[in-house]
């Protein structure tokens, strides 16, 4: 099975490097005979890589470790899923499963435009398999996923402790596929700079790629956040690792292109400063993987350092030199109208916003880089940590939510004060009350009530676009409010999608903004009946268990939990922190157990036991608002199905593409 | 117009780093347990601070708890105590640069980056305003001529129509 792996990964190699040469000559020379032979090796490049994976995933199940990869990620008692997440769990592993995502968005894509987009089609495949190329040149010429052992080992060496959690199941890939699926607008975008059709086209065709990509980067960045959250035990869930980082800035600046796409659709300004995004959002899904696999900067997500650092900083360089060069080449093809009436209006509303993101998104990467440009400069090593990015984005996050609740309210072109007055007056209050009243409450810390006043702020914007929506609605059309509210939705489906998306993003900031401010902890030796309050919940150590398996001895705290201090506390319910150990590789972990509520987490870490004293240290925290960020990402998951659901004039559209000429419709 | 926006600009940027760098300059306070052990970097390879560390039997976040409660004990400042462990450990101990010499590229570098995109905003904002057609601007709401909108209308017309 490993030879037909390695065969698989050396054809689909080969056949892309056909497809590439193909797709050009067949565009530069119209021929369509090569045009299709590109396009035929595009779906040979998707079918030979899938069939690499299958065969890496066949001996990690069977077990075979005489294969290097196989040894290193598994062993005989690791539970299937795992087993399974261990395709992803290794950097050979992590390189072939990006290759299969790109191999499946190419096929996807082949698909989509086999009867449209004609001129663009082959430098879109040329593009797209020369991604899929360098990633396959890695593996059949420096780290191959099927190399074996000079012997076989009785065991393998078993997935990181760490890794076996469900979240490694879902992590990983949504974040991949956020960041492989990026590579369709940028070939789009190479494809129209390098056809020069830059008219809205492009734009068009890859508008649901575009936030397709955007949601499974945000997805995976919340499942990630997620994961820290619940495995790793220190109470929080972001720690601004170099590799989080490298996460977070594609989604940024693909949020600020989705924003700035809008201004060149409705008024054709922009086009520069879109390409630009789009160029600078994958190549940032590069930088990314650089991170991970050059030991660059330490990170500890980072995979076993390796000698890929300097092919992903070439091939870095080698984007953005070609993909710039094309840009300054079309330049004069790119003019915009751009007229602008008022600086009090959404052009200027969305040009700040973008302003914001990518200034984020600067801001990240210069956090990122700096201790080696530190080290480069000065020959000293520093640490950029949390207190650099916390202090240095809270303005500009706080910035950005304010600008969530002007950009789509105020008027495209000019604003005059009257429109200003009408959709601004009630927000702006309400954002003015939540504040004072936070600080009446006993909210002294400046940032956290200037968030809240802003998020009020956004939040009632939101809601009186769709309250105002519904009332013309049931008044025009005599609808019932449930009628008139999913009518509403449905013939704009884009726009308040778009807000559905706001409200989500905005609860994801309030549940940032209250765990970071007002966590509470503490730390604790107890013995079995001590009891410890905190935040207004009671913890009572009631006990020690253990269990033990072939794979892993498990210590468990029996902890209850109940609302509420002294006598007239109410027992709501009971934790089970534990400690883990395991025994292949011999490594102890930590399994937070966590009671959640929508107003607050109450989140037990068993420290350590000591046997002979029965003493357990605990660490209990008290993080108000965080549900709020799992909720606020199932909101934007609704948002984004309601943007990308095709609209009645779409899939009408698409029945007629594909009914035979001369038929009627039913 | 330009020279207006660009004084808002410079003003909002001081701002942002006196209040980025506030903290910072808050070092001679007293110091607490808590504040002393997010200002640390724990050295075991987690990438957290001393604080947030919560490695069983951590070899280095246990100690440097430990020490810095030792510090504090002993009546040092904030400030004194982060350059001990600066002498200690080295500069890497920091979770985050100094406001002194190099360093204080990382802290202005991001506001100056903003700023400047701000004032490329301002002179593109002005350009454009420039190139808007002469004539009154609409009053109240703006009336449309945009074909999309206008088919949209048009659709949303039909659909009334065949449903009333």
């Amino acid at each position: 099975m490993s030879e037909i792996g390695r065969l698989a990964i050396v054809l689909g190699f080969v056949v892309a490097l056909w497809g590439i040469g193909a797709s050009v000559l067949g565009a530069l020379r119209r021929d369509s005979r090569l045009v299709d032979s590109g396009k035929h090796a595009a779906y040979a490049f998707s079918a030979l890589t899938g069939i690499a994976v299958l065969a890496l995933l066949s001996l990690l199940l069977n077990r075979d470790f005489n294969v290097e990869y196989v040894a290193s990620y598994s062993s005989s008692t690791l539970p299937i899923w795992y087993t399974i997440s261990a395709l992803w769990g290794g950097m050979k592993g992590s390189l072939l499963w990006w290759t299969f995502i790109l191999a499946v968005c190419n096929a996807v894509v082949q698909l989509q435009n086999r009867h449209k987009n004609r001129d663009q089609m082959p430098w879109v495949t040329a593009t797209m398999l020369v991604v899929g190329a360098f990633f396959l040149s890695l593996l059949v010429f420096i780290t191959d996923p099927f190399e074996r052992l000079p012997f076989t080992p009785r065991e393998g060496s078993d997935l990181n402790p760490l890794l076996q959690n469900y979240w490694m199941t879902i992590h990983p890939p949504s974040l991949y596929i956020g960041f492989v699926s990026t590579t369709v607008p940028f070939a789009f975008a190479i494809a129209a700079l390098a056809t020069g059709k830059l008219g809205d086209t492009w734009i068009r065709t890859t508008r649901r790629w575009a936030l397709f990509s955007w949601f499974f980067l945000a997805l995976g960045n919340l499942f990630g956040a997620a994961w820290a959250y619940v495995v790793l035990g220190w109470g929080g869930y972001w720690a601004w690792d170099p590799v989080e980082n490298a996460a977070f800035m594609p989604w940024l600046t693909a949020t600020a292109y989705l924003h700035s796409v809008m201004i060149q659709e409705k008024k054709d300004m922009l086009k520069v400063w879109n390409m630009v995004l789009v160029i600078l959002t994958f190549s940032l899904t590069i930088f990314g993987t650089f991170l991970t696999r050059s030991g660059v900067i330490s990170s500890v997500h980072s995979f076993t350092q390796s000698g890929l650092g300097p092919f992903f900083m070439g091939f870095l360089i080698a984007i953005l030199v070609i993909s710039i060069g094309l840009l300054v080449f079309r330049l004069p093809l790119l003019k915009s109208r751009n007229e602008l009436e008022s600086v009090f209006s959404r052009e200027a509303a969305f040009l700040l916003n973008n302003l914001i993101l990518v200034g984020i998104a600067f801001t990240v990467f210069w956090g990122t880089i700096f201790p080696v440009i530190s080290e480069w400069v000065r020959g000293v090593k520093i640490t950029v940590g949390p207190p650099f990015f916390n202090r240095v984005n809270a303005p500009l996050g706080i910035a950005l939510v304010f600008l969530m609740g002007v950009g789509p309210v105020i008027a495209w072109r000019k604003a005059t004060a009257q429109s200003l007055w009408r959709s601004f007056a009630v927000p702006a209050g309400t954002g003015l009350f939540a504040g004072a009243l936070s600080f009446v409450l006993g909210v002294r810390n400046f940032y956290a009530v200037l968030a809240i006043s802003v998020a009020s702020f956004a939040l009632a914007t939101v809601w009186i676009e769709f309250w105002r929506g519904m009332r013309v609605r049931q008044a025009m059309m005599g609808e019932q409010p449930w009628t008139a509210l999913s009518r509403l939705i449905g013939k704009n489906r884009r726009r308040y999608g778009g807000y559905i998306v706001h409200v989500g993003i905005v609860m994801i900031f309030m549940g940032i903004v209250a765990s970071s401010v007002f966590k509470l902890e503490l730390q604790r030796s107890m013995k079995v009946g001590d009891a410890a309050t905190l935040g207004g919940y009671t913890v009572r150590y009631d006990g020690i268990e253990f269990e033990n398996d072939d794979h892993v001895e498990r210590t468990y705290a029996r902890v209850s939990v109940w609302d509420g201090e002294g006598p007239n506390a109410v027992q709501i319910g009971e934790v089970l922190p534990e400690k883990r150990f395991y025994k292949k590789p011999k490594q102890p972990t930590t399994e937070v157990s966590i009671w959640s509520t929508l107003g607050a987490d109450l989140y037990v870490v068993l420290g350590s036991y000591d046997p002979e004293s029965q003493l357990a240290v605990f660490q209990v925290f008290v993080n108000p608002l965080i549900s709020w960020m799992w909720i606020g990402g199932l909101v934007l998951t609704i948002g984004t199905g309601v943007c990308m659901w095709p609209s009645y004039a779409e899939r009408t559209a698409t029945v007629s593409a594909r009914a035979p000429a001369g038929s009627r419709p039913a | 117009m330009p020279s207006r926006l660009a004084r808002a600009v410079l003003v909002a940027l001081l701002a942002a780093v006196a209040t980025s760098t506030a903290a910072t300059g808050a070092r001679a306070e007293i110091a607490t347990q808590y504040q002393v052990e997010t200002d640390l970097t724990c050295q075991c390879g987690c990438g957290l601070t001393v604080h947030s560390c919560n490695h069983l039997n951590c070899g280095s976040g246990i100690p440097l708890k430990k020490e810095i409660g030792e510090q504090i004990a002993a009546g040092k400042s904030r400030e004194d105590i982060l350059g001990h462990f600066q002498t200690k450990y080295g500069e890497k101990i920091l979770s985050s640069p100094t406001t002194t010499g190099f360093n204080i590229a990382a802290w202005t570098v991001p506001f100056v980056g903003i700023a400047l995109g701000g004032l490329m905003i301002g002179v593109v904002l002005v350009r454009w305003r420039r190139g808007t057609g002469n004539g009154p601007p609409p009053a109240g709401p703006t009336a449309t001529t945009d074909p999309q909108l206008r088919a949209r209308l048009e659709r949303e017309l039909d659909d009334l129509d065949r449903r009333s």
